[in-house]
């Protein structure tokens, strides 16, 4: 297989970045990766990504937080069993503050691990082909093209309007 | 302003601090141990050296209890539900503020150890197979508060660090040495990827969504310690939106206090511009005129209501022997927040922090005088009593609120203090509005 | 179309003199009543939605601010429909001739009329005030200085903040005085703010309707998108849950408490027969089938299915008034006391609002949202 070269192209203009992502979809080199120091929903939607997993978490850590909650103050309260200044042992009234703040911490959780899950954070790898100065104003576009063709893609780069380096 | 110059203004901030900076720690931090040696004389010689007694068996500990988690929720108000309405304004303020949040959280969870006394037995609170058989009661509002309490702890703290996470990123990469090595842990390897924003964003808006409910929900189970019992007095259907009202109310006025100093030190005025504070004190008005609305409405209930005992009960609040704390209530809560409907009053600094204290002021009397004054004089006429908070209570007070101050400004100090990817968010919106 | 609504009207009027004139007149109040107390509620929250949108400076709904400045043509008919209560207090008013108990000062009929009429007056008056000066900024042309539009702006503030106010009080005395005092021995704190949430969530539902009519009727040209949709529709969401959790705070509270004077109101409209069904019928049809249907964010879009779904949750609250008055005023009867005149009756409100909003944007096209020259 021939050996790969990567360029990381910087930006400072998010309209620039994402035609060269356009671009850049449309020749045969592959876009590794775009760093942005901000949210960018033209790069996004230059990049055609589908819409994030996260949401299914969350929803399933909802229900099964509104199930448990539920179901520990039910359980608890039967083993009890005993009637308590006059309510009946159980009662679903005061019970659904119980289900839904179970419900939003769990739902929390569940958000959490889908960041984790469809993020893979923490992860130090990608640092490697990073540059520090994308977290400032640049926007970063990692490609990579077979070898000998890495002047043609610094030049390409430059020619939409921002810098390149060799990775 | 450009990104650079946010980046630079913010990281400015996070260069090693003067003497001065240590000093007011180390003052807090003495603070924060007389606090905590008279927990430890309280818990040495039992819940007898507060002023608790029949019939007042809820003092100040549950006063500060709900005034701290009263602060809590307005930064959540600002970080959250001001997200979700797309307020850009929000943007400077909404790490300080989420901050405040998660740590008046903290400070407000120490109280109901603190109120416990025979703190070694907390852990009967939570539902665990025992050999005593016993469970917690579910249907009870300590219970409620429990859950909710914790819920919110921990789902402030969550929301706080993911929204943390791009700053820290950011700091790392221009930090050298040991700081460097921390941030470059705390940032997980966040590096702006497409792939990381993609799911942040939705991850993000979720989270807002989420944390919404928990600002109406926690304080209204707060609320509920009280209005489900039959005290009069307490026992009120609008305790719980009165409540919340009333939390974001103080909030707002603690957010006021934290950020005015804080824009002075650090220089940050063209971040968090007058404008900011403007709309802040706006804010204030209308929840003022809820709290002075619900004042209203229970006064007048009561005598419509043509109940006796509620009828004592609210005379005894305006004009018995707590009648001071209750004026100081009504005048800084419902009338003072009235100058800003005056536009030089919200344009004027010293005024902004003036009220903004005043206001603290009241809403910890308005807790003191809905729970004193409850239950000290409440049905049978024998049973009625009086309270008043011993040094031990006033030490464990000032404790708390050096400890709050104190974790504020070690944040401020170590970690970004303005978010700087949601400065350029709306430099950029701002932006692409303008071409 | 022109013809339906007035037809409405008149086909109302005839069922409610019917009803009046026969055997039990109090039903006949009874439907008018419910029915002044929800058409006047969506018609000052429908107003209050642009008050809002004013004092916030907020930009995202300035074309839905005409449609819902245009429910204030409601506010006269509301006036005079609130003084031809007057005739009928005999059946409205369960107190009147009875042992009060200390309550007379508050519940006697001259002093509850006057004040309540005085406060229908600042409020509506208000509500005026507020249309004038924004009615004012509207036809203000480019030839206006910015000084003059500043005034303008500013002076809707004023009467914005007012309106807020006046809103704030007016309701919860109509509140404590229409429909609390029916059964004079209960109070609720909650009350007034649970009708003025209420008032505001059934406005919101009445301008979602009116802003799919118009964005169906004149397509393209009418300067709603979908994003407004989609934002109205989320604020109605969230006044869903709103009402939904003022509801639940009184019905906690005094469960909780377990205290007799309380606790009798709730029990006899959540669970006995017949009322438990009207109270489940409208719990259903206003939060719980909102509340699910609306979790979804295209449905929120549709305008044709959002008309449907605000009707819906109308009719519920519609339903939620007669069980709120029901127990109090007819306490005698075993069935549910809807009937078809109720539903008459109802439809001839909804006559006079809808002609009421027609003759508004009619007579003030300004506001209706054609896509134009942007008025800044």
């Amino acid at each position: 297989m021939k050996p790969e070269k990567q360029v990381l192209g910087l930006f400072q203009d998010e309209s620039l970045t994402a035609a060269a992502v356009e671009a850049l979809v449309k020749t045969s080199w592959e876009v590794k990766d775009v760093h942005s120091p901000i949210r960018s929903d033209k790069i996004l939607s230059a990049l055609k990504v589908k819409k994030s997993k996260v949401g299914y978490f969350t929803l399933a850590g909802g229900i099964i937080g509104f199930l448990s909650g539920f179901g520990l103050a039910m359980y608890t309260g039967l083993q009890w069993n005993l009637i308590v200044s006059g309510k009946p042992v159980v009662a679903w009234i005061p019970y659904l503050i119980v289900g839904f703040e179970f419900t939003v911490l769990f739902a929390v959780l569940g958000n959490i691990a889908g960041l984790i899950t469809q993020t893979r954070l923490p992860e130090y790898r990608s640092m490697r082909t990073y540059d520090p100065l994308c977290s400032g104003e640049h926007y970063g576009v990692l490609a990579s093209c077979p070898e000998g063709q890495q002047e043609a893609l610094i030049t390409f780069f430059r020619e939409k309007g921002g810098e390149a380096k060799l990775i | 302003m450009s990104f650079a110059q946010v980046d630079q203004r913010v990281l400015d901030t996070l260069h090693p601090a003067s003497l001065r900076y240590w000093a007011v720690i180390a003052l807090l931090f003495l603070g924060i141990m007389i606090g905590a040696g008279c927990w430890a004389y309280q818990i040495a010689y039992g819940l007898g050296v507060t002023g608790q007694s029949v019939p007042v068996m809820w003092g100040t500990y549950l006063v500060n209890f709900v005034f701290w988690v009263g602060i809590a929720h307005s930064g959540t108000l600002i970080s959250a539900i001001l997200h979700l309405f797309r307020a850009k304004w929000r943007n400077p303020i909404a790490r300080a503020a989420e901050t405040m949040t998660v740590f008046a959280v903290c400070v407000a969870g120490l109280f109901p150890f603190i109120h416990l006394g025979r703190v070694w037995m907390v852990y009967y609170i939570l539902p665990y197979p025992n050999e005593r058989t016993l469970w917690p009661n579910f249907q009870s509002p300590l219970v409620f508060d429990v859950v909710a309490i914790s819920t919110y702890l921990i789902v402030s703290s969550l929301f706080w660090y993911t929204g943390m996470l791009p700053d820290l990123a950011a700091v790392r990469d221009r930090a050298t040495g040991l700081r460097k090595q921390v941030f470059h842990i705390l940032s997980l390897g966040w590096t702006g990827r497409f792939e990381q924003w993609r799911h942040y964003t939705r991850a993000y808006l979720f989270f807002a969504a989420l944390a919404t409910p928990l600002v109406i929900s926690v304080h209204s189970v707060v609320s509920w310690d009280f209005a489900l019992g039959i005290v009069p007095g307490w026992h009120s259907t609008i305790f719980a939106p009165y409540f919340v009202a009333g939390a974001i109310h103080s909030g707002l006025a603690m957010v006021l206090t934290l950020m005015i100093p804080m824009r002075k030190i650090f220089r940050y005025e063209d971040f968090i511009t007058r404008d900011i504070l403007d709309n802040i004190a706006k804010t204030i008005v209308f929840t003022g005129l809820i709290v002075g609305y619900a004042y209203g409405i229970e006064h007048f209930l009561a005598w419509y209501s043509h109940n006796i005992v509620e009828q004592e009960s609210f005379r005894w609040r305006a004009a018995g022997p707590y009648s001071v704390q209750f004026w100081i209530m009504v005048i800084c809560n419902s009338m003072v927040p009235l100058l800003f409907f005056i536009k030089k009053v919200r344009r004027s600094i010293p005024w902004l922090f003036g009220i903004s204290i005043l206001i603290n002021i009241g809403m910890w009397y308005e807790r003191y005088v809905i729970i004193i004054s409850g239950v000290a004089h409440d049905f049978m006429p024998n049973a009625w009593g009086r309270f008043s908070p011993t040094m031990i209570e006033y030490g464990i007070l000032m404790g708390s609120f050096c400890l709050f101050f104190f974790l504020f400004l070690l944040f401020i100090k170590h970690l970004p203090s303005v978010s700087m990817t949601e400065m350029k968010e709306a430099l950029h919106k701002g932006e692409v509005h303008e071409t | 179309m022109n013809r339906i609504f007035p037809a409405l009207v008149i086909i109302g009027l005839g069922a409610f003199l019917f009803q009046v004139l026969g055997q039990h007149p109090e039903k006949a109040w009874q439907a008018y009543l419910v029915n002044f107390i929800l058409w006047s509620a969506i018609a000052q929250g429908g107003l209050l939605f642009s008050v809002v949108l004013h004092l916030t400076k907020a930009k995202w709904g300035r074309p839905l601010q005409g449609l819902s400045e245009s429910f204030a043509a409601f506010f006269p008919i509301s006036f005079v429909l609130f003084l031809l209560l007057f005739p009928g207090r005999a059946y409205i008013f369960p107190w009147l001739g009875g042992d009060l108990h200390g309550k007379e000062g508050w519940l006697t009929i001259p002093f509850l009329f006057s004040r309540d009429a005085a406060g229908l007056l600042i409020l509506y008056g208000l509500g005026f005030g507020y249309l004038y000066h924004g009615l004012k900024l509207k036809r203000s042309h480019s030839g206006d200085s910015e000084k003059t539009k500043e005034a303008y702006r500013s002076r809707m503030s004023v009467i914005g903040v007012l309106y807020i106010m006046a809103y704030a009080l007016v309701l919860s005395l109509l509140a404590f005085d229409l429909v609390m005092s029916a059964d004079p021995q209960w109070i609720s704190t909650l009350f007034g703010p649970y009708a003025f949430v209420k008032a505001f969530y059934m406005g919101l539902g009445g301008l979602i309707i009116v802003a799919a009519v118009v964005h169906l009727r004149h397509g393209n040209a009418s300067s709603l998108n979908p994003s407004h949709f989609h934002d109205l529709g989320k604020l109605f969401f969230g006044f869903c849950m709103l009402w939904a959790d003022f509801f639940y705070c009184q019905f906690l509270v005094i469960w909780y408490g377990n205290l007799p004077e309380e606790t009798n109101y709730i029990i006899q409209r959540t669970m006995t027969l017949p009322w438990s069904r009207l109270a489940w019928a409208s719990f259903i049809l206003s939060f719980v089938i909102p509340f699910l249907i609306l979790l979804n964010k295209q449905v929120k879009t549709k305008p044709c299915f959002m008309i449907g779904l605000c009707s819906l949750v109308l009719v519920g609250i519609w339903l939620e008034h007669f069980l709120l008055l029901g127990p109090a005023l007819c306490p005698k009867s075993d069935s549910l006391p809807i009937g078809v005149t109720d539903i008459l009756i109802t439809l001839g409100f909804l006559g006079l609002m809808a002609m009421a909003v027609r003759f508004g944007l009619g007579f003030f096209p300004e506001l209706v949202p054609f896509k134009q020259e942007e008025v800044k």
